[in-house]
């Protein structure tokens, strides 16, 4: 229980250092928060555009692709706050900045994740807000899902981003790949799912959960529903657990030494 | 007492891959099918470290000097053999090590490059579970022995290399750790960053009682903070004792320099070089064993006057240059 | 530029060659465009045939939006991110020993970004047709395609001149990249990248009209619509009008940079 609290603390700790580093640049932390608010909404031009001609995509209406884009923008922006590391796994893992965390007496994956804190990230999150509001899905009642649904998402942000970038420790200079794949992830989640056909849409609910970031935590958003909601919690969880236990092993491996090519 | 580090037999060896020669085919199947071959790092090391002890660890490069201090810390695995840290197995009790370890890597930070040390340090407190009244005491006395002072306060990008360093040490030393491991911690530093890094090692470890294992290419650092040394190379023991023990039974040489009223000083005697020359300036080594020191001087008081005389042991560089190139010869001593 | 000798092509040249060599090596970034390729035709096939569903009239040929869309993503993704470079040499100082060497920087800028895309746009552009063509089973007119390549390096050239302007601005600006996502963002709407402009309420076709993006983007991609409401001629006259004002541009603020120079670093 002790270590636990100590843990929380610490990461709290972590949390509050990254905010009083990305402070310290004061006006970047500005200018990377508006323009990442900024982006989203031009991107989000083409939907507006696209749905003044055409009212109905397959069902979707423009307030649904807002809950989509304000829950993928929201859980992405919370992410790349919160766990910023994970972006930057590939290059601790490559450049033994891993070395430094095993000599302390703190998780190594979460010492990892909250290494840094991308100020873009509060754009993403303010936006992804916006966007569900401008969709009139905000409300007290509906806080509780949107939270839920927000959270949720993130975290399987997170679990993609650390078995991505965690491959570093099995095939080395991953980062080229890991950020396609990333990239990959997001670019699906912001599409309305119906667009998919079969063999695709099982694998954005599987091997490249999108399905998972965007599609299940809006619906949970715009119509919950007890089962949406479980299958929601229950798929991020697992695949977080799935995510902890490939850093796990790529640790021990990373103990074993046999990425190394030369030693001195 | 138990002692803080104990090896017996460590053994660690690297898989390489050693790609096939050839074709497109054998190439492909070497993607596949890799040949590997176990490149043996650290191997059957065997020794132990009392309390206190403060321990220059060196070698040439690709020693071994790494991955011994990584098996220390508990950040590889062993293939073989034992290691105990303070008591507890690094491999298994990494946790348990950590809070009693600090470590300061030469060329890595552990400060965050846009704030004050201050904040480092208080993440640290978080880090290894210090009380906050501790905590706020242990930075007191770390700011007024390492004269951090105004260095809190300024974000580390300002600092210079000499000041980031005092603070790197008073990080590690934050969690009043039993053992601190530092690999290259002068590098980079000018002349006097370095002496005060040194004085500062010394002064804590002696007060503290602080195990120090330190590696380093800078020979000065040894002799400074250590008072014993072990050389491995190509991972395996090839010295272990005292500085003064190093010099005295490794090398017979002596450096002599001397001031004489004659311009140069030529003295055709075996085992006497002459290293440097200048008006009136003689700088010659010496091999102790061929020709006594006493003939020398003699030798050199009846071909002039002299004005001035230095004795001194030849550079441990060359005392230490001198043990690897044995090494290489297969004289293991 | 009308006095540029047959050595000073030579010379600029040069820095073409280095930038088509360099770009060899940078070969990670290119696999992943060609990747994304696939993932973004793919998607707005998809796309495309759910708005051609709706009875939408300009999707009623899903199949041509498709290549329009592969046609604007190949300008956008061939023209290499030089601002970059140019304000890292900017701001480390290293621009000095540039100016001191007897080849103009703008115009060496321009011959090594012209360098990285004799580089990209043949293997994205195969890319990018491949995969219109895998997901759409259709090709325009060969006479079509055949019209729009050259418009399309017109329009990647002045793209490159667009990202040297942006890199200049690093003589007063510290960091020039929140310029280059605010352009690229307003071209991605007023250069019309994933609709046509004609999609547009009007009041954004006028606003559009008043920059730069859509000669860059949308007017040579709509070529490949074959719908013959592009007029060649007169794409060619905007696309040189506007070439001419990019290049005073271009020129304006180098000159005023070089008058005011205070060099970094130190």
């Amino acid at each position: 229980m002790i270590r636990l609290a100590n843990t929380l603390g610490f990461a709290r700790a972590l949390v509050a250092t990254n905010i009083k580093a990305s402070l310290a640049l004061r006006g970047a932390f500005v200018v990377q928060a508006l323009f990442m608010a900024l982006n989203n909404v031009t991107f989000f031009v083409f939907w507006w555009v696209l749905m003044q001609r055409t009212p109905s995509l397959r069902g979707w209406r423009l307030a649904d692709i807002q809950v989509l884009f304000g829950v993928v923008a929201a859980g992405y922006g919370l992410t790349v706050t919160l766990a910023g590391g994970v972006r930057y796994l590939g290059q601790a893992i490559e450049e033994g900045v891993l070395d430094t965390l095993l000599t302390q007496p703190r998780p190594v994956l979460l010492h990892a994740l909250g290494l840094r804190l991308q100020p873009s990230g509060f754009g993403d999150m303010l936006s992804g807000l916006l966007f569900i509001a401008w969709s009139g899905q905000l409300s007290w009642r509906t806080a509780p899902a949107v939270v839920l649904a927000v959270v949720a998402s993130a975290l399987v942000i997170v679990a993609c981003g650390i078995v991505f970038f965690g491959l570093a420790f099995w095939l080395g200079r991953v980062d080229t790949a890991a950020r396609q794949l990333w990239e990959l992830l997001l670019t699906f989640s912001l599409y309305p799912e119906p667009l998919f056909g079969g063999a695709l849409r099982f694998a954005l609910f599987t091997v490249l959960p999108a399905g998972f970031v965007g599609y299940l935590p809006a619906r949970v958003i715009r119509s919950p529903s007890l089962p949406d909601m479980l299958m929601l919690v229950v798929g991020a969880l697992l695949y977080l657990v799935f995510a902890v236990q490939v850093f796990q092993a790529g640790l021990r491996r990373y103990a074993s030494g046999s990425r190394f090519t030369t030693f001195g | 007492m138990q002692p803080a580090v104990e090896l017996r037999e460590l053994c660690k060896s690297f898989r390489v891959r050693r790609p096939r020669a050839g074709g497109l085919g054998r190439r492909l199947s070497s993607l596949f099918a890799p040949r590997t071959e176990a490149v043996p790092a650290v191997d059957r090391l065997s020794f132990s470290i009392a309390a206190g002890e403060r321990v220059a660890f060196i070698g040439p490069n690709g020693a071994g000097k790494s991955t011994t201090l990584k098996l220390l810390a508990g950040i590889l695995q062993p293939d073989a053999g034992e290691v105990r840290v303070l008591g507890f197995v690094p491999s298994r009790q990494r946790t348990e090590l950590a809070f009693q370890i600090g470590t300061v890597f030469g060329q890595r930070s552990q400060l965050w490059y846009q704030l004050p040390p201050r904040d480092t340090f208080d993440l640290l407190g978080r880090v290894y579970d210090i009380e906050r009244r501790e905590h706020a005491r242990r930075i007191e006395t770390l700011t007024s022995v390492f004269a951090l002072g105004s260095l809190m306060n300024t974000p580390v990008r300002h600092l210079s290399l000499g000041e980031r360093m005092r603070c790197e040490i008073a990080a590690s030393l934050l969690h009043s750790p039993r053992m601190l491991f530092l690999d290259e911690p002068t590098i980079g530093l000018d002349v006097s960053a370095k002496a005060a890094i040194r004085e500062l090692l010394l002064a804590e470890s002696e007060r503290e009682g602080r195990t120090l294992l330190l590696t380093s290419h800078d020979t000065g650092d040894m002799e400074s903070v250590c008072e014993r040394v072990i050389v491995i190379h190509q991972g395996r023991l090839l010295w272990d004792d005292s500085i003064g023990a190093l010099r005295k039974s490794f090398l017979t040489a002596k450096r002599v320099t001397f001031w004489s009223e004659a311009e140069r000083l030529e003295l055709m005697l075996p085992g006497v070089r002459v290293v440097a020359s200048g008006t009136h300036r003689t700088e010659l080594e010496i091999a102790s064993d061929v020709t006594p020191l006493g003939q020398v001087v003699d030798a050199a008081l009846r071909q002039s006057s002299i004005k001035d005389m230095v004795i001194e042991d030849a550079p441990l560089d060359e005392v230490i240059r001198a043990l690897y190139a044995h090494a290489e010869r297969g004289c293991v001593t | 530029m009308c006095h540029m000798t047959l050595s000073d092509v030579a010379k600029h040249a040069a820095y073409a060659r280095i930038a088509i060599a360099q770009g060899r090596r940078e070969r990670g970034e290119l696999y992943g465009r060609m990747v994304f390729f696939v993932v973004i035709l793919g998607v707005f096939s998809s796309l495309w045939r759910a708005v051609g569903e709706t009875g939408l009239a300009i999707a009623a040929d899903p199949k041509a939006l498709v290549w329009y869309l592969a046609a604007t993503e190949w300008i956008l993704l061939s023209a290499p991110q030089i601002h970059i470079e140019i304000q890292e040499t900017i701001r480390r100082g290293d621009v000095v020993y540039r100016l001191g060497q007897p080849a103009s920087f703008v115009m060496a800028e321009f011959a090594a970004g012209m360098g990285a895309v004799a580089l990209r746009m043949p293997v994205l552009g195969a890319m990018a047709f491949a995969c219109a063509f895998g997901f759409t089973r259709w090709t325009p007119p060969l006479a079509t395609i055949a019209l729009f390549i050259p418009f399309a390096v017109a329009a990647v050239a002045m793209l490159v001149a667009l990202h040297l302007w942006i890199g200049m601005l690093a003589f007063w600006m510290q960091d020039v990249a929140p310029v280059f996502w605010l352009t690229q963002k307003l071209m991605f709407i007023f250069g019309g990248l994933m609709l046509p402009l004609t999609l547009y309420p009007a009041f954004m076709q006028r606003a559009a009209a008043l920059t730069p993006f859509p000669v860059m983007l949308f007017t040579p991609a709509s070529l490949m619509r074959g719908t013959g409401a592009v007029r060649p001629l007169i794409l060619a006259r905007d696309l040189v009008l506007w070439g001419a004002a990019m290049t005073a541009a271009v020129q304006w603020t180098y000159r005023r940079a070089m008058a005011g120079l205070t060099v970094n670093g130190g």
